[in-house]
Formats: structure tokens, C-alpha cells, sequence
């Protein structure tokens, strides 16, 4: 699933001022873009697993440099919402 | 008459310039070495111009418009705009060819492809990881091509193989003499954002090295259409590596060097493919 403004409101904050804006005038950015009232509280409270299925992962990526996770804690985070699958292929 | 005189293939993971500073020594050495050696072959074989293909990663495009395939057609081109690829090659600007950018879009165009063209792109990571580390004196102009890896629905490897082809094809037939290297940029596999994010799949990375090294081009297709169903999302540039492969005329496979990468969040890997006198 795509949600397009969602995915334009992270692609727009990768200009030089992005990481500022989102630290600093979060709900000020979010009020640019017609992103649904669930979109807009998962973005206030960082929660990742309610936006994961609708934003493209490289943006995601993005999105989590941005929000003050490094590489450790992205992958750390992200993969809390691992399948059973998933984790199997993983692990080998 | 043009000629391709190399093909190579190189990773591109944006932590080996983002975390460069903060990499363990063995592995700061590992990619200086091996990136060296690929500067140094590519230098050796004294290149006009180098024809580049790897995918944009959101800088030049976004989900309103994603060319499958995009071919830069301009005299120059834009720096990368990420914050830790500024000032990292000897010129500001990078120099594009206009005329055989222009003249691959034209015989791709009467081959069957219809790619999008740019007069002007935003070179980032993906191009200039390779170009900084081989170290160059100065950058050499370059036709970058770029295709969609980030956002489904892809080209298929099948696709790629046949784009590597006309490739070669379209170079040979440019009336200047030039000396053309083609490298594609990417791979091998890593996962980006997604919830396998950090997985670097091994067998997947020695499975393509393999094929590569082996297979027919209709192998080399079905495997890798098998194969990218079951690895990471990064898996995906390993189409780059195709066209170098199907550019080289699907033979010469000669790997540089393959470590998985932890670091960097990729299985790095650096190949050439010897052509034939």
C-alpha cells in the first residue's frame, strides 16, 4: 500500500532544512500535507508500525535518520514487526 | 568507431561515505584496497567516457513520476545533494556526453526501449561511491542511466539483460573513437527499511556471483527473478550488475573482491568483466 502525501511529506524533509523542520515544527510540517487523522498521529508519536505499510522503505530509512534512529536502533525497531517467516528466512 | 573497452560492477552503500570516518580500520582498508583496484583497472584501460547505470534513491525522482529507464543526455550534471557526499570529487559539477548520451537514446529508442531522458540529473550515492572511491583525478565526463530499484513494479532481470545488450550495441555502433567503460552500481544484497532491515543475505550474494560467473543469460533471468523474491529489498540492484554482464557480452566474469558487510549494511562486492581482445 502507498500513501502518496505520506511518502511526499518524508521525501520533502530531505532538503536542508528537513531535519530542523521535523525536530523542531513537526506538527507545523504534517499540517502541509493531507495525510489522514491515523497518519498524523502515528507521525506525532513516532510509531512505525502504524506507518511501515504505507510508506516505500528507502523513505522509511530516511524517515528514521531524521526521527534519531541510527542504524542500531532502525534495525532494531523495524524488526519487532518481523513475520514468523521472515525470521526464519533471516536466521537461515 | 566507439568501443566498449571494460565492464565492472561495484557496490554502492551510502554508510561507506556516511560512517567513512567512523569505520573499523579493517574495514576503512578493505574498501580502500579493493575500490583502489578498481580505480586502477578502470584508469589502465584510459576511459573517454564512462556510461554508469544505477537506480535514483528519491533524489531525482519522486511517486508522480519514476522512469524505468533514464538516460542522462546533458553536458553536466549536478553533485550529489546528500549531506555526506558533499565535496568528494576533484570537480564541483559533474561533466556528462551529451552527444553519446543522445545517440544511446536514440538507438535504444529505435531498439525497442523508450526510456525517459534528462539534460541535467542530480548524480547521487548510487554514482558516486564507486566514482569517489576509484579516485580520480578528475572525473571523467559520464552518461548515467538511471533505472527504478526503489519503488515496485521494477524491470525484469530479463529486461536488464536485453538493456546490457543494446547497450554494447549502441555504443559500438557511435561514429567517434572512444574508449567507453560501462559499470553498474549496486548490490550485492542488504534490506533497507524494511523489517529485515540488516540482513545480509550470503547464500543469496554467492548464488549471483556464481551465476555470473557461469549461467546463460536465460539462467542468469529466471534465477534472479526466483532469487529477489526471497532476499532483501537491495537485492534488487543486482539488475545493475546484469547490464555490466550482458554489456561484456555475458562472459569474462572476473570478481575483485566479495565481503558481507555488517558496517555498511550490504554484502560489498566489486567485479570486471575481462572482454575479449
Amino acid at each position: 500500500m502507498t500513501d502518496y502525501w505520506l511518502n511526499k511529506l518524508i521525501f520533502d524533509l530531505q532538503g536542508p532544512q528537513g531535519k530542523d523542520d521535523w525536530t523542531n515544527r513537526r506538527e507545523e510540517v504534517i499540517s502541509g500535507y493531507p495525510v489522514s487523522d491515523e497518519m498524523r498521529a502515528a507521525l506525532l508519536a513516532d510509531d512505525i508500525g502504524t506507518l511501515l505499510p504505507y510508506v516505500n522503505p528507502y523513505l522509511m530509512r530516511f524517515y528514521l535518520l531524521i526521527s534519531g534512529f541510527d542504524d542500531e536502533k532502525s534495525i532494531e525497531v523495524l524488526s519487532s514487526f518481523q513475520t514468523e517467516e521472515e525470521r526464519k528466512r533471516v536466521n537461515g | 568507431m566507439a568501443k566498449v573497452v571494460g565492464s565492472f560492477a561495484a557496490s554502492h552503500a551510502p554508510n561507506i561515505a556516511r560512517s567513512w570516518n567512523s569505520l573499523k580500520d579493517e574495514t576503512r582498508d578493505w574498501l580502500s584496497t579493493r575500490y583502489g583496484e578498481l580505480g586502477r583497472r578502470v584508469k589502465a584501460l584510459e576511459p573517454d567516457v564512462l556510461v554508469i547505470h544505477s537506480n535514483d534513491h528519491w533524489i531525482n525522482f519522486f511517486l508522480d513520476n519514476i522512469p524505468t529507464f533514464l538516460i542522462g543526455i546533458g553536458d553536466e550534471h549536478d553533485p550529489p545533494p546528500e549531506p555526506f557526499m558533499k565535496g568528494l570529487f576533484p570537480q564541483e559539477n559533474l561533466p556528462g556526453h551529451a552527444r553519446l548520451g543522445r545517440h544511446i537514446l536514440d538507438y535504444a529508442l529505435e531498439s525497442q526501449f523508450d526510456p525517459s531522458y534528462s539534460h541535467r540529473v542530480k548524480i547521487d550515492h548510487g554514482i558516486g561511491i564507486p566514482i569517489w572511491r576509484m579516485g580520480f583525478d578528475e572525473v571523467p565526463p559520464i552518461v548515467p542511466v538511471f533505472l527504478n530499484l526503489v519503488q515496485e513494479p521494477y524491470p525484469t532481470p530479463k529486461r536488464c539483460l536485453a538493456w546490457g545488450r543494446m547497450i554494447r550495441e549502441a555504443i559500438e555502433a557511435y561514429p567517434e573513437d572512444l574508449r567507453v567503460v560501462v559499470l553498474g552500481t549496486g548490490g550485492l544484497s542488504h534490506s533497507i527499511g524494511e523489517t529485515t532491515m540488516g540482513w545480509i543475505d550470503e547464500k543469496f550474494d554467492h548464488a549471483c556471483i556464481d551465476l555470473f560467473r557461469t549461467a546463460s543469460d536465460e539462467t542468469i533471468a529466471a534465477e534472479l527473478d526466483r532469487m529477489l523474491l526471497e532476499t532483501g529489498n537491495g537485492g534488487a540492484e543486482l539488475r545493475s550488475w546484469s547490464i555490466a554482464h550482458a554489456a561484456a557480452g555475458g562472459k569474462g566474469f572476473d570478481l575483485i573482491d566479495y565481503i558481507a558487510m555488517p558496517e555498511t549494511l550490504i554484502g560489498c562486492g566489486l567485479a570486471e568483466w575481462k572482454l575479449a581482445a
